[in-house]
């Protein structure tokens, strides 16, 4: 017996739903706080934040990010 | 004498080994109008700093002084992780993103919201640099763009 149209429906919003929820997860994650040095000839290299170049780096951006400042408003 | 273990030393210390072409220095007129065209350009970017190959702010949105103490520990920082100079220093925060470059002799960094294009971002902050070690006014392809 075919399901009722309401419930084709309610399924397809819901599996949409899941996907942006899924989606966004991902983005979290993949989005954490970084820091990659870029070398001469394409070499480039991750820290993690709790190395100790990492975290030095994350202190020396974030001096950068204060002296910048917020970005005026339109 | 720029030694590598000096302030103005780090910025001096290139990793693309350009730090002589025979042109003329760029101005700090220059430098603004080209900082001025980035910012234009790139909607996410909060400020920025252009440095001189002696370590000396060119432009900068802002206190001066800061953005050229803060640039030259970033990259004293980053030179430090690896034996080889850094080119490069992209780091992402959950307050903004920091990019940095060195090229030409000269030394570029910003900072932008989260989530910017990084690799739109570096090739402009390279464009200009180039642009500027080769006396122009950094903004040269903006009437081509």
């Amino acid at each position: 017996m075919p399901p009722k149209p309401h419930r084709v429906l309610l399924d397809r919003v819901s599996g949409y739903a899941d996907e942006a929820a899924a989606y966004m997860r991902r983005r979290r994650l993949a989005r954490r706080p970084f820091a990659r040095l870029y070398y001469t000839g394409g070499r480039a290299s991750d820290h993690a934040a709790d190395s100790v170049a990492g975290g030095e780096l994350f202190v020396a951006a974030g001096r950068l990010i204060e002296v910048a400042g917020k970005r005026p408003k339109a | 004498m720029l030694g590598p273990g000096t302030r103005a030393g780090i910025l001096a210390e290139m990793a693309d080994g350009e730090t002589t072409r025979g042109e003329t220095a760029p101005t700090e007129e220059a430098a603004a109008g080209a900082l001025a065209y980035l910012t234009e350009m790139s909607p996410d970017l909060r400020g920025g700093a252009i440095l001189g190959a002696d370590g000396a702010v060119l432009a900068a949105s802002g206190d001066a002084d800061r953005w050229r103490e803060d640039v030259a520990t970033l990259f004293a920082v980053a030179d430090r992780a690896s034996e080889q100079p850094v080119e490069q220093v992209h780091v992402g925060t959950e307050q903004g993103e920091v990019f940095a470059i060195r090229q030409e002799g000269m030394a570029a960094a910003v900072v932008t919201d989260r989530f910017a294009l990084a690799s739109l971002l570096f090739f402009d902050m390279r464009s200009i640099l180039r642009e500027l070690a080769a006396g122009g006014d950094g903004v040269g392809g903006a009437d081509a763009a």
